[in-house]
């Protein structure tokens, strides 16, 4: 499918895969999402009028609209709407003219879009979850919270959160395969824009910080549905939990923030008509956030039985972390002083943006020491703190939302509107959340306070309907606009710089007429057509090889209703896991081994869930089948800067971004049995393995990895018989290493030892499942690779995708070359 | 790339590494010493296959950077929070 209907049919909304699309329906979403973190807030806020409640809500219900709002917020409205920018901003600032993948693009965005509906559907199944946004152990299990027994909806909440880091990991490889191999000529590193710049920062934070994440909510997950013992146990789970949630959330607050801080860079820049100060060593401490943001995370772990030295290092590496960020206040700072200041709304908007980030900074400090953590953490300290980091990003959004929105739409807004929504945004936003600093003895997520902290709570809570009203303002000011607004100029903007105000508003469909190129030092659209090539056309550095094997295609394709499709499949099946936990908990109690203890599981088994289960595998085994067989031109830039990741092709490298990440969500599994073990005790660590089913699955994984390369070869030599054999030898293998796995698995269930039985079967099971579903992932691609071979002779002209395949499947190789010795032997 | 007869001497020798880690636990070796030993295979059988089968080596370096990186985050956090409970 290659013809994009016009906008105006909802069929294009489907089928798009054009980025600027894309980031359209990013947006859009995320606002939704918005709307509904905020109605939970406001619900909460207003349960908070007086101490012990004002009875609106149950104790449950408060517990659920204060956890759900905390995830809708911070993962289904914050990144997302940050995405959205960058899908529509990041291509148009570097010069290309799509993603790197346009139909993966899609995919996340639908991953996403379902990932937030099975949210919401959570509701209705029960209840949906309760135990706070940070999701702590053991409060994220039924075992010793009973209100979290084991219902649909909290599972269904669990998994939504899952698809959403799938479709970030997804999203984040197509960042960086684009950003790193898309760039202009002559658009080198340093000259980036500064929204692309934090944008490349946050996908690469993304990208480790996610996967851990993800390993977190899959063992999570099979905790809830199959009964394992993760986060059940009464010594070890609940640090457990912490060290790999807290891997990932502390990156995550500058994940959230970057992409407002570029932003804010680039209205600073735009509004006071100056480059920004010291430009480079914002670049540069920028770069040292995005590394450091991995050496803090304990610092959320000071109450927690973690020994002292860490905790002082923590303290250190915490307190060091606030350093680049000064940097990059006094550069924003100085800019101003240095520029002359118009005030319109996104610069208004950007202002306001610093000014609440430098209090949320310095209140920040106070919980990086560990004497003054000890006394505020689980305070309203700490939520006055991170609401003012966290919202001062949102109002950075916002006003990156004013700032594009004549680019976007076309149309030009009201600033005597924008202004009037500033005006009441920024005292809506003072009046909820100072007051929190001053009722700081508030206990966080109950609704019991101290009778004199009451008027503060009373401030807050109109202060959150005043701030809820400045985004009704906001919403009108863009309908006005849209409905009535004068046509907005290419450039509305006098001194803004970036390529995205070279071309008209909204952008064309392809987005350039010439080939962009800022070899000559600025901006200038080159005519490659042969006529103009003739005389000379300047290439991008040690691009000529590459440009031999990646054609340009003539007809680029922008539309695909199989992510869509895709989407539509993992959402049931999704759908139907959340129901799984009834049938499997049956099954545990009618073996000779059940569970002991088993609390919280007692809901009744539905037949719909199974039934899902099975329709969303068979929705997603036919549309990834037609995804894998259609024809799509994607955009592909013949010269462009790739340092450092030039001579390699764009899906080479994708393939290596992800392997990079499931190295991380691999790393965490194989930590987690680590992390447990040395808890503990070693050598107390009680499990009888059979060793030489281990030694021949690992000599038969290995035999594997040979027939995989001997395909490669194969296809080399255009030789379809070897390929197909070595092919064809290779998905033998694997099912032979399943064969033996299955072996294994009856045996340890013969002796009673299920993955419910100890924490040690429990890893076992789950880490060597992680492993097998990975084998099984490969035999199905190898076995559509097969039937490639036999009906269109695939492979034998172009042999690369046989490479990719190989890169995945040699890395499953490694990952066993770990877990035998880890497994079997030690 | 590499030819068929480089392949299957890294085969071949993988096999072997394979092989020598079992022969650490079966054989009455001291406890670390098979710990330490079938950690030294285990990277050498890693370094092979990355290196030669998935063409590591004559892929930009950057790449092997990237990837290290992430090994990296995975031995912080596995370091760092295993420290954090002794």
């Amino acid at each position: 499918m290659s013809d994009l209907p016009p906008m105006t049919s909802v069929k294009r909304w489907l089928v798009t895969t054009n980025h600027k699309d894309v980031g359209i329906l990013y947006i859009t979403t995320a606002l939704f999402f918005l709307l509904l973190g905020g109605a939970m807030a406001l619900l909460f806020r207003v349960q908070l009028w007086e101490p012990g409640g004002l009875g609106i809500l149950e104790p449950v219900q408060f517990n659920q609209a204060v956890s759900t709002h905390g995830l809708l917020m911070v993962f289904w409205f914050l990144s997302p709407i940050a995405s959205g920018f960058a899908n529509y901003l990041v291509p148009l600032q570097i010069g290309a003219k799509d993603l790197a993948f346009p139909r993966l693009n899609a995919l996340s965005y639908w991953f996403y879009l379902f990932s937030g509906i099975l949210f919401v559907l959570s509701f209705f199944q029960g209840q949906t979850y309760a135990g706070g946004w940070t999701l702590y152990a053991p409060l994220n299990v039924p075992m010793y919270t009973p209100a979290m027994d084991a219902t649909a909806g909290n599972n269904a909440a669990i998994l939504a959160l899952t698809l959403f880091v799938m479709s970030i990991t997804i999203g984040s490889v197509n960042f960086l395969t684009t950003i790193h191999r898309s760039r202009a000529e002559g658009l080198g590193l340093w000259n980036m824009p500064m929204f692309t710049w934090s944008w490349l920062l946050t996908v690469w934070m993304m990208l480790f910080a996610f996967a851990a994440l993800l390993a977190a909510l899959l063992l999570l997950s099979i905790d809830r549905l199959f009964l394992t013992e993760y986060f059940m146990t009464d010594q070890g789970s609940s640090l457990l939990w912490a060290h790999l949630f807290w891997f990932f959330g502390h990156p995550e607050v500058y994940i959230v923030f970057f992409p407002a801080l570029g932003i804010m860079f680039e209205t600073f820049q735009t509004f006071t008509g100056r480059r920004l100060v010291g430009r480079k060593w914002v670049i540069i401490a920028m770069v040292l956030v995005a590394v450091q943001s991995f050496l803090v995370w304990m610092h959320h772990m000071f109450l927690t039985t973690i020994n002292l030295e860490i905790k002082t290092l923590y303290m250190a590496t915490t307190i060091g972390i606030s350093l680049p960020f000064d940097l990059m206040v006094f550069s924003l700072i100085y800019t101003m002083v240095k520029g002359r200041v118009r005030f319109t709304t996104p610069f208004l908007f950007s202002l306001g943006a610093l000014v609440l980030f430098i209090l949320g900074g310095i209140t920040g400090v106070f919980l990086g020491a560990v004497v003054l953590d000890y006394e505020f953490r689980g305070t309203y300290w700490v939520v006055a703190h991170f609401h003012y980091v966290m919202v001062s990003g949102v109002t950075a959004l916002v006003a990156g939302l004013y700032y594009w929105w004549p680019k976007i739409t076309g149309k030009m807004y009201s600033e005597a509107l924008g202004k009037l929504n500033f005006a009441v945004y920024f005292i809506g936003f003072n009046m909820l959340y100072f007051p929190m600093f001053l009722a700081w003895e508030t206990p966080r997520r109950v609704f019991h306070y101290g009778e004199s902290a009451q008027i503060y709570h009373q401030i807050a809570t109109v202060g959150a309907f005043v701030l809820g009203l400045s985004f009704l303002i906001m919403f009108f000011t863009f309908a006005k606009s849209w409905i009535s607004g004068p046509k907005a100029p290419d450039n509305p903007w006098e001194y803004s710089r970036t390529a995205e105000w070279a071309i008209p508003s909204p952008p064309p469909l392809e987005n350039w007429d010439g080939r962009p190129s800022y070899a000559s030092g600025r901006l200038e659209f080159v005519d490659d057509s042969p006529a103009a090539t003739d005389g000379g056309v300047a290439h991008g550095q040690g691009n000529t090889a590459e440009a031999s094997v990646e054609h340009e295609a003539e007809h680029a394709d922008h539309a695909s209703i199989w992510p869509f499709g895709i989407g539509v499949g993992m959402f049931v099946f999704f759908l139907g896991l959340s129901g799984l936990t009834p049938f499997v908990a049956n099954f545990a109690e009618g073996t000779a081994e059940p569970p002991e203890g088993l609390v919280g599981f007692e809901t009744q088994p539905d037949i719909m869930y199974p039934v899902l289960i099975a329709l969303g595998m068979a929705i997603m085994g036919i549309t990834l089948f037609q995804f894998g067989r259609e024809k799509f031109d994607a955009p592909v830039m013949n010269i462009a800067e790739r340092w450092p990741f030039g001579g390699i092709g764009n899906t080479k490298f994708g393939i290596w971004v992800f392997l990079a990440s499931d190295v991380i969500v691999f790393g965490a599994a194989i930590g987690a049995y680590i992390f447990m073990r040395l808890h503990m005790g070693w050598m107390d660590w009680e499990f009888d393995p059979i060793t030489m089913a281990g030694l021949v699955n690992t000599y038969i994984l290995l035999t594997s990895s040979f027939t995989v390369i001997i395909a490669l070869v194969m296809a080399e030599r255009k030789n379809k018989s070897g390929l197909l054999g070595a092919m064809g030898a290779t998905v033998l293998l694997a099912l032979a290493f399943m064969g033996v796995k299955a072996f294994e698995y009856t045996q340890k269930m013969g002796d009673g030892h299920y993955w419910w039985y100890s924490i040690e079967y429990s890893i076992y099971y789950v880490t060597t499942g992680l492993h097998a579903l990975h084998v099984i992932l490969g035999v199905l691609v190898a076995l559509f690779m097969i039937y490639r071979i036999i009906s269109i002779d695939a492979y034998l002209e172009d042999h690369r995708p046989v490479e990719f395949f190989g890169l995945y499947w040699h890395f499953v190789d490694i990952v066993w070359v770990l877990l035998f010795p880890l497994f079997y032997l030690m | 790339m590499a030819n068929l007869r480089t392949y299957t001497l890294i085969y071949i020798l993988l096999v072997a590494l394979a092989t020598g880690k079992f022969v650490f636990f079966e054989f009455n070796f001291a406890y670390a010493t098979a710990i330490g030993g079938t950690i030294v295979l285990a990277v050498t059988k890693i370094l092979l296959i990355a290196g030669y089968y998935q063409h590591l080596i004559e892929e930009p370096r950057a790449i092997s950077y990237m990837m290290a990186t992430a090994v990296f985050m995975v031995f912080l956090l596995v370091i760092a929070a295993g420290y954090s409970i002794q």
